[in-house]
């Protein structure tokens, strides 16, 4: 009969009110109201992909700044390049300035991340994409090495980013295959790689699961009620049959599926009951904010549920503008920068800051060349790391030529990545605690690049 | 009127709010979304069951003058019973009233169909939003109307094939009212989805040629006012031209006529290049909305959505124009180079196998035999007469196909069949229980959240891969150890297992707004709890769910006094949610 809802939000009212002492009596198994500290273990770690569905305009998400390199980039894209001007309030001065002065700015919408950067907690890698090995424009023309299959192609291209080893259709994707190596050490193997945002193949290990949670956590039928339609002997039948073995392999997946449901259930939500408070702001009309809050919540309780290496997945869709980018993308990402800022700001609250290590992701980047008023599919992208453990205030990577059909890419301004996501996956599996030696288990393609860690993390 | 109507007015709609994307707000307060059950019991309404098709759409039954020369037709079969119509209505229609079944025993499945390609639409949805009061100026930016037109249409309509072939085809040919324009989305949507019901038994070829010069779709797809190339470098928008052929027509890989990949030293094959791509994308260009009728006391109106789109020859490429093969010469002016292109499309060895695979996947199994395919995909190419692209011929095929009627095998096997979508589940329980909303107001609303909801909801799709992807395979899974695919399992995890049991138990129960099903026929037999659960296996699982399983909620249900009306609806409640998270319905064999 009782709501958890309801009786969590009757907590926190108690706690607020200090009514913590006359609570007590109904929540005797609940020793952690009024303590604000997380239940996070010394050695945890936590990684968090932010996706980013269909192809991140990088151009006009880190934006040149320089006037050399600005005015290449206005001339490729004179319909939707951003104003020099408004840009100034976001220049970015990394610690290690670029080659050739050449200078980004964040757009103007991402500028709740400025602070972020500034202080060390941030930074971006520059042109980074899918790639199977290190490829020269020459050898892409030639097709003379192995490329990423069907570049280009949104369902592909995200199965490759997250896979790091093939197109729609892959079985396991990097983050899983980390949780394969470390979910030995988690409690609960179940809670290893969790997603807010659906499924995701990136969280699928070759042993490792993904675990789905909804906005507010795991999900009961009917409110956990006991009975179903007044019914106790209902409610077991019903807990029985949906998650019994079956011989039929779509019924048996199923039940599989539900069965997991139903044991995490009461752990997880046992322990959500026992989270602190976050006092940091969420916009809950952000559904961004929304996957990272109930991340962030999930981390909060690790230690209750006994977990020490942790991957999760949220999501953000809506990059494939071919059209109306300059309108579109700016809101994106003022969602994206505030459900960021909010996270970060929540584990510095935890205390948790250098634990949990948020990185973005995307299908691929855009042309730098506009059509009408939006990019085209392209390759190379910007992505970007937060957390306490980053090397932040830098920009890691080759900054690459603005121009159409120039040294750095392959038409168009589709950027012909010079550093790979398997370098990028590498460096976090690294700090993750994958070692060097288990390294090509988690990113087969990972031999045929020299440099396995980017260092900025 | 200004210029590009569909465009600046949806630069001016674009919101923060809708630029959420794919998750409705959400609240933490909102999302213990059901109330703690045992529950109080609305006495239920008694609603008339919607008809089902059972009248009688005459199949020739006089026999001709045996002719003298070729055999005599083979003996007409058995009729079907009445659990072979429940499975087979199960693949050709959104759920099963009474009368599908007898009008399918009385009729066989050949005669069904026949009657079911003979039945008009009741209304267009255009018409139907424009009888229910939609087109007054308050929705010019809302959404009204949309879900309730979709449902009514879904649940009641008797053109039940028509509903579920088109709900396959929405989920081919996606379109998302989210990224469509901001003014009339409804009625845009309408426009669209026309086409598609409109030719859910016509061409292939007619289709995409309808939705290629669709404004709603050129819009979403972003070819609308798309320019040729000029001197600063910017290019045509290359989005349908990709789209089109990688998810509308031939796909990625070249098939063979069985729907398996063609191999070249052991590896796939590609169907185009970047270069195919780009030249495609330069006969898309120079098309927009026609303006014509927005004027004067229409200037704001929605009355152009549904007209073709119109050439602006000034923004169409003229230069030579090569894709897959072909060369347009220079000079070719934009109607003239899309019929090009698409006969070019159409003529594509791949459209076949391609188009007639994801159908059988749709109706009947996500892992059909080759040879299935290949037949299917055999009429697909030539119906008999000549004509390549014929979709009743092929939506006959499949549902007439031996491995789609052949019963015990389905029964036996570990792998056949599909599992039910969401959606299918939920229309087919509100069909079996004859639910309606007599303020036709529908207010199921947007079903696609997935911890409340369905998880899914026609034209609502967060992108054009649809909500699940023909050749999705769950990993990790007995399923990917067999090498095969479920496509529905990409939208099943463990919220959405849960959210389902939690929508269906508040739709049986509460019902949504004046939407409520019609419990009279099922109370009637709620005492005589194996009488109620033989009724509900029939008609929402085609007695599909195991005598053994059914013992199993038999116990259930007999736990239930049967004194009183609410225990009599506890009774039928708790037997239809039962049935209906059975693993043995949950995936139709």
């Amino acid at each position: 009969m009782s709501s958890d809802q309801s009786r969590r939000a009757f907590l926190k009212r108690s706690a607020a009110l200090g009514l913590a002492g006359s609570a007590a009596p109904f929540v005797t198994n609940l020793a952690a109201i009024g303590e604000a500290a997380a239940s996070v273990a010394t050695d945890y770690k936590a990684l968090v992909c932010v996706f980013l569905y269909g192809g991140s305009d990088f151009a006009n998400t880190l934006v040149p700044y320089d006037q050399a390199t600005y005015n290449l980039y206005q001339t490729l894209r004179p319909n939707i390049a951003l104003a020099r001007d408004a840009l100034t309030p976001t220049v970015l001065s990394p610690t290690t300035a670029l080659p050739g002065a050449v200078q980004y700015a964040l757009a103007p919408t991402l500028a709740p991340l400025l602070p972020i950067f500034n202080a060390g907690k941030m930074a971006a890698v520059l042109n980074i994409g899918t790639l199977i090995q290190p490829t020269t424009k020459a050898q892409y023309q030639a097709a003379s090495v192995p490329l990423p299959p069907k570049l280009f192609s949104h369902n592909d291209q995200q199965a490759f980013f997250q896979s790091a080893a093939s197109a729609e259709g892959a079985d396991s994707g990097w983050g899983g295959r980390m949780g394969d190596l470390l979910q030995s050490g988690n409690g609960n193997a179940t809670l290893t790689c969790i997603n807010a945002s659906g499924n995701a193949v990136f969280m699928t290990g070759k042993t490792a699961i993904q675990y789905s949670v909804g906005p507010n956590g795991p999900l009961a039928p009917y409110s956990n009620s006991s009975s179903l339609f007044t019914s106790a002997t209902a409610n077991s039948v019903l807990r029985s049959m949906v998650s019994a073995p079956r011989s039929h392999l779509l019924e048996n997946e199923h039940t599989r599926v539900t069965k997991r449901s139903l044991d995490a259930y009461e752990q997880l939500n046992g322990a959500l009951l026992n989270a602190p408070t976050i006092s940091t702001y969420f916009d809950l009309h952000n559904a961004l904010a929304v996957q990272l809050n109930v991340v962030a919540r999930l981390i909060s309780v690790s230690q209750q549920l006994g977990a020490k290496r942790q991957v999760f997945f949220v999501s953000q869709g809506g990059y494939d503008l071919h059209d109306v980018l300059a309108i579109r993308q700016p809101l994106l990402l003022g969602v994206l920068a505030d459900a960021l800022k909010s996270f970060y700001n929540t584990t510095v609250e935890l205390g948790i800051s250098d634990k949990v290590t948020t990185f973005t992701g995307s299908d691929f980047g855009r042309s730098i060349v506009n059509n009408d008023d939006g990019s085209d599919h392209g390759w190379g992208s910007t992505h970007f790391i937060m957390g306490g453990a980053v090397k932040g205030k830098e920009l890691y990577g080759k900054s690459p030529v603005y121009a159409n059909n120039g040294p750095d890419d392959v038409g168009q301004g589709r950027l012909l990545p010079t550093t790979s996501v398997d370098q990028y996956a590498a460096t976090l599996a690294n700090w993750f605690g994958v070692t060097d030696s288990q390294m090509s288990t988690v990113l087969p393609s990972i031999g045929n690049f020299t440099t396995r860690n980017l260092g900025f993390v | 009127m200004d210029s590009e109507v569909l465009h600046d007015i949806a630069l001016e709609g674009v919101s923060p709010q809708k630029l959420d994307l794919e998750f409705s707000p959400v609240s933490n307060t909102k999302s213990s979304a059901l109330p703690p059950l045992p529950i109080a019991i609305v006495p239920a309404l008694a609603l008339a069951a919607c008809g089902g098709g059972g009248t009688g759409a005459a199949v020739t039954a006089s026999a001709p003058p045996p002719p003298p020369a070729p055999p005599p037709p083979p003996p007409p079969p058995a009729p079907p019973t009445s659990t072979q119509s429940g499975r087979f209505l199960a693949q050709a229609t959104m759920g099963t009233t009474d009368a599908d079944i007898q009008a399918v025993v009385a009729l066989g499945y050949d005669g069904w169909l026949s009657a079911q390609f003979a039945k008009p639409r009741a209304s267009t949805f255009w018409d139907w939003l424009t009888a229910n009061g939609y087109t007054a100026p308050v929705n010019i930016f809302r959404e009204d109307g949309y879900d309730a037109m979709v449902w009514s249409s879904l649940i009641t309509g008797e053109d039940q094939l028509r509903q579920r072939v088109s709900v396959a085809l929405m989920s081919m040919l996606v379109i998302g009212i989210d990224s469509i324009p901001n003014n009339w989305k409804q009625f845009g949507m309408a426009a669209y989805m026309d086409i598609i019901w409109d030719n859910a038994f016509g061409n292939y070829r007619t289709i995409l040629d309808k939705i290629s010069n669709n404004a709603v779709m050129a819009f979403y797809l972003t070819f609308i006012n798309n320019r040729k190339a000029n001197a600063s470098g910017a290019m045509p928008d290359e989005n349908y031209a990709r789209e089109i052929m990688q998810l509308f027509s031939i796909g990625l890989y070249q098939l063979n006529l069985d729907g398996t990949q063609k191999l070249s030293n052991g590896k796939p094959i590609e169907t185009y290049t970047l270069n195919d791509v780009g030249g495609l994308a330069r006969v898309l260009t120079g098309w927009k909305d026609d303006k014509s009728k927005l004027v004067g006391a229409n200037v704001n109106g929605y009355d152009n959505l549904r007209d073709p789109m119109i050439q602006n020859a000034a923004d169409h490429e003229l230069g030579v124009k090569t894709f897959l093969g072909t060369t347009i010469p220079a000079g070719t002016e934009g109607v003239a180079s899309l019929k090009i292109a698409l006969d070019t499309i159409f003529a594509h060895p791949n459209v076949a196998p391609f188009v007639s695979k994801q159908l059988i996947q749709h109706l009947v199994t996500s892992n059909p035999t080759p040879a299935y395919v290949q037949r299917v995909a055999t009429i697909f190419e030539n119906n008999g007469s000549g004509v390549r692209g014929d979709l009743r011929a092929v939506v006959r095929a499949i549902l007439l196909d031996t491995e789609a009627r052949n019963d015990a095998t389905a029964a036996s096997s570990t792998s056949f069949g599909k599992l039910r979508e969401p959606l299918l589940r939920f229309t087919g329980w509100a069909r079996a229980f004859g639910a309606t909303s007599p303020s036709q107001t529908w207010m199921i609303g947007d079903t696609s959240t997935t911890y409340n909801k369905l998880g899914q909801s026609v034209g609502r799709s967060p992108s054009v891969f649809n909500f699940f992807r023909p050749g999705y395979t769950p990993p990790n899974s007995g399923i990917a150890t067999q090498n095969m695919v479920a496509p529905e399992f990409q939208i099943t995890n463990e919220v959405s297992v849960i959210g389902y049991i939690n929508f269906m138990i508040l739709s049986m129960r509460d019902g949504w707004g004046d939407f409520k099903a019609n419990f009279t026929e099922f109370l009637a037999k709620a005492a005589d709890s194996q009488a109620l659960l033989d009724l509900i296996n029939l008609r929402v699982a085609a007695n599909q769910v195991s005598a053994a399983t059914i013992a199993q909620i038999k116990t259930a249900v007999d736990s239930i006094a049967s004194a009183t009306p609410t225990d009599l609806q506890n009774r039928v409640n708790t037997a239809t949610t039962l049935i209906m998270v059975s693993p043995e319905y949950l995936v139709l064999k």
